[in-house]
């Protein structure tokens, strides 16, 4: 259905079938917005799969208090994202609580604020995403025999060689789903590049919200819908062809 | 094994356990300290936008009780979440009962239905149901606004319905009917008690994520239906005044009573597989 109005030229009925929804998603300002989009889902899924693994395999080997420390990462998911948005808000804004510490430090003079910055957006999508890709993380390593990692040292391998031939693919799955898990909705976010990017920094998230509500152009705001749904197809196949050949390779499953 | 990966080795040897556990604790105040901050800056005297506040008050709180605007908004929060959570516990036992008992075709294909809103980013679903909504001409209001909650809660309550299913013993089912009894009274007397721990924390996660629901609201409800999280939208966008902290704190209280509630009622592990 959102492909079907996609392709017309205006609202049913008298509405006639067109390619120019498409077309014009390849203009300049589209295609920067695209461009952005893309640039800030990469950027976000890095920044959250470094810190999200690392603190799912500190949560797995390195604390006692493992019960603790999962609800301490699933409660702020379960807070409102407007909410958890704002909150960046009060700290980013200029003589906002960033401003002040900084200040504090002596790392910045006067009034200092991030807001409407790339940063800003990258730092909101990465504070609300972190804790959703956490979860597959921590699930994957605390299905994964830790004895193999004693096993992989005994043998003489350090920390880091073990890690990289025996744990990282051991967890590929959960790492992959985790991946998965950020990227998509990464792409289509529209809440936080408004707020913490202003007009600045649009995504594609905003480009339908803006078309949707403001333009009242529909089919232009449903071909762009397609475009986010495509890049979900695209990641969720490529996921699927690279967990299944990690597989073949390492002939086990960790899940 | 010497030279430069040697040493690193040495040194992850070395400190991986504390570089761990840094990151752990870092992360996790970066989790907590925005949140932190807004209840804090709730009973700040000055306003929004200085940091540290002059001093404390509860001023905002008396204020965010006499908004008309305010009140409303829970009021038709609670409207929707209090309709929306109940129909989506009913047909996601139901699903789960089905899944759970029966082997049919086109399962697999149902389990994926219900999954599939879980991946697929808000804003695509938002126009679908506003494109599927505008072209029954039924427009937005608050039965489309229902009818969007279900469909945003549906998957994490089958999520958390159907593992009670699979887990509890089937023979007391078959043992029931052995002695006498039919399947609905089987289903209200033996199946229910059984599966009530999932029902109910299903039920509770379905509320609380139809009471912070935002985008689906934003794109179907249309201007009429001013939920909690449109009015919170609306103020950060255009007014904020520091009342934003206090609803704000509502949101924070609401979403940890709920969350502990069915952590305990199920336990943690299931509600952070969900």
């Amino acid at each position: 259905m959102m492909f079907w109005i996609s392709l017309l030229d205006g609202l049913p009925p008298g509405a006639s079938f067109t390619l120019e929804n498409y077309t014009r998603i390849f203009d300049g300002i589209y295609l920067n917005v695209l461009w952005r989009t893309i640039s800030l889902t990469v950027q976000t899924t890095v920044l959250v799969t470094v810190l999200g693994y690392t603190l799912a395999y500190s949560m797995v080997r390195f604390t006692k208090r493992t019960t603790i420390v999962l609800l301490l990462i699933i409660l702020p998911f379960w807070t409102n994202y407007i909410v958890r948005m704002y909150a960046l808000i009060n700290i980013f804004q200029n003589g906002g609580v960033l401003s002040w510490a900084l200040n504090l430090v002596g790392l910045a003079n006067g009034d200092f604020g991030i807001m409407y910055t790339n940063e800003a957006v990258l730092l909101g999508l990465t504070y609300v995403w972190l804790p959703l890709a956490t979860l597959p993380f921590y699930a994957s390593l605390t299905n994964f025999d830790t004895d193999l990692i004693d096993a992989a040292k005994d043998l003489g391998a350090g920390p880091l060689k073990a890690f990289f031939t025996v744990t990282l693919p051991m967890t590929f799955n959960g790492l992959l789903a985790g991946v998965v898990l950020v990227a998509i909705p990464a792409f289509g976010s529209f809440v936080t590049p408004e707020l913490l990017g202003g007009t600045d920094q649009i995504m594609i998230g905003n480009l339908i919200d803006q078309q949707f509500n403001q333009a009242f152009n529909w089919p232009l705001g449903a071909s762009l819908g397609i475009v986010v749904s495509v890049f979900m197809v695209l990641m969720l196949i490529i996921s699927a062809k690279i967990g299944s050949r990690v597989l073949a390779r390492h002939g086990g499953s960790d899940e | 094994m010497t030279g430069l990966f040697g040493r690193v080795e040495r040194f992850v040897h070395e400190y991986g356990v504390r570089i761990g556990q840094l990151v752990m604790v870092l992360v996790l105040l970066a989790l907590w300290i925005p949140i932190a901050l807004v209840v804090f800056m709730s009973f700040a005297a000055s306003g929004v936008l200085s940091f540290p506040p002059s001093g404390f008050t509860l001023e905002w709180y008396a204020r965010f009780l006499e908004n008309d605007a305010a009140i409303r908004s829970i009021f038709t929060t609670m409207q929707v979440s209090l309709i929306a959570a109940p129909i989506t516990v009913a047909l996601a036992t139901m699903i789960s009962y089905g899944i759970g008992r029966y082997e049919f075709r086109g399962k697999s294909s149902l389990q994926l239905l219900v999954s599939l809103p879980l991946i697929v980013p808000l804003i695509v679903v938002g126009i679908s149901l506003t494109l599927f909504f505008g072209f029954l001409e039924i427009g937005g209001g608050f039965w489309p606004t229902v009818a969007s909650h279900v469909i945003r809660t549906l998957p994490f309550a089958a999520l958390i319905i159907l593992p009670t299913f699979l887990t509890f013993d089937q023979s007391l089912e078959e043992a029931s009917q052995d002695l006498g009894a039919n399947e609905i009274e089987t289903f209200f007397q033996i199946t229910l008690p059984n599966i009530l721990p999932g029902v109910v924390a299903g039920g509770l996660l379905a509320f609380t994520i139809s009471f912070n629901e935002f985008v689906y609201t934003y794109f179907v409800g249309g201007s009429g239906m001013e939920t909690m999280p449109i009015y919170l939208w609306n103020q950060i966008m255009y007014s904020a005044t520091p009342e934003v902290n206090v609803l704000s704190v509502v949101f924070l209280l609401v979403a940890i009573v709920m969350v502990l509630v069915a952590a305990f009622v199920t336990n943690v592990e299931r509600v952070a597989r969900t």
